[in-house]
């Protein structure tokens, strides 16, 4: 279900008015695509948050703007602990898109239990479906991992009409014998031994 | 051994300045969660390494331990009792340096208590303050 973001139109723009709005609980968007005029907007924190803690693609606008939209892009600060700004593409529910969602792994490897190491390489997924019938995330068991297996992207049971887009033979899952942990410490009399310097060797001999 | 490059263009480096956030390297990547930088500042080899020993001893077997870091700046020291003059001292360790949001150390295949605890026990060792972080969700 498609979560609900209440815009408001954004008049005044630049940067110390979304650092304003920001301040405020809101962040500010852009809603653009159908070749229709781009709308500046402004959402609110909170229910922006809720909808990306649930991995919700598909969002319905209210309030100035009635209208149903992709999330496109989520700008992050550089701790990745708050949203600037968000951009939001307007799209039908019958309209396919491509998106990405996450894969999350569920159940207890058989392999992990007989001592082997789990390794999740791919952690998302380029998918094309309807909009209407985005997966927030796709589920995927991993009960009969056995040791020494490697499972791919093709392993991936994707919802009807949800067509994969990244590569089939990617890895999505290992699980791998533990590799044995390397013993490090300082050369015996502390002395510590210095990297190789490029071109310093052709110097010397060119000078002698 | 402490981490350091195997070939370098250059023995002795400049010190240099920290300046701005992390634009890159401040997201958690290969594994579930990761420990996030707060504050910038020089990581010397024998840290990152005793981080590693301290999470690896934690989650021995079961989870998988990335070093996002790499100590890739050689700091000289000219030793005690010397006279001034006679140019720059010799390189005495390596360090990596951190700006404020760069992911150190990052961890796969466990529970996220496990990785806190884990986490817990590693950001003892760091100079800097450190932080918990969790992979974005797609």
């Amino acid at each position: 279900m498609a979560e609900v973001l209440q815009a408001n139109l954004r008049q005044d723009l630049g940067t110390a008015r979304s650092r304003q709005l920001r301040r405020g609980g809101r962040i500010p968007a852009i809603l653009y695509g159908h070749g229709e005029q781009n709308v500046c907007l402004s959402v609110p924190a909170d229910q922006l948050a809720a909808a990306l803690r649930h991995g919700s693609k598909l969002v319905q606008l209210q309030g100035d703007v009635v209208d149903s939209a992709l999330i496109k892009e989520v700008q992050w600060d550089v701790f990745g602990a708050e949203v600037l700004h968000l951009d939001l593409t307007r799209v039908s529910a019958s309209e396919r898109v491509e998106v990405t969602v996450g894969i999350e792994l569920r159940g207890a490897a058989p392999g992990v239990q007989a001592g082997g190491q789990l390794l999740h390489a791919a952690h998302e997924v380029r998918i094309r479906c309807k909009a209407a019938s985005i997966p927030e995330r796709i589920e995927f068991k991993i009960n009969d991992l056995q040791l020494g297996q490697t499972l791919t992207l093709a392993d991936l049971r994707l919802p009807d009409e949800v067509e994969l887009m990244d590569d089939p033979a990617a890895i999505l899952v290992q699980c791998v014998t533990p590799q044995a942990e390397l013993e490090e410490g300082l050369p015996a009399g502390g002395e510590v031994s210095e990297p190789e310097v490029i071109g310093r060797k052709a110097e010397q001999e060119d000078e002698g | 051994m402490a981490l350091m490059p195997k070939r370098v263009k250059h023995r002795k480096s400049q010190r240099g300045r920290i300046s701005g956030n992390a634009t890159r390297g401040n997201k958690v990547v290969f594994g579930d969660y990761g420990l996030q930088a707060l504050q910038g500042g020089w990581i010397k080899a024998q840290t990152i390494e005793a981080g590693r020993i301290a999470a690896q001893q934690y989650v021995r077997g079961e989870g998988r331990l990335y070093v996002r870091v790499f100590p890739h700046k050689s700091i000289t020291s000219t030793p005690l009792e010397t006279r001034m003059g006679k140019g720059k001292g010799e390189p005495e360790h390596w360090v990596a340096t951190v700006r404020p949001g760069t992911v150190l150390y990052e961890l796969g295949g466990v529970t996220e208590q496990q990785a806190r605890v884990c986490f817990a026990r590693l950001a003892h060792k760091m100079p800097i303050r450190v932080r918990f972080v969790r992979r974005r969700l797609a």
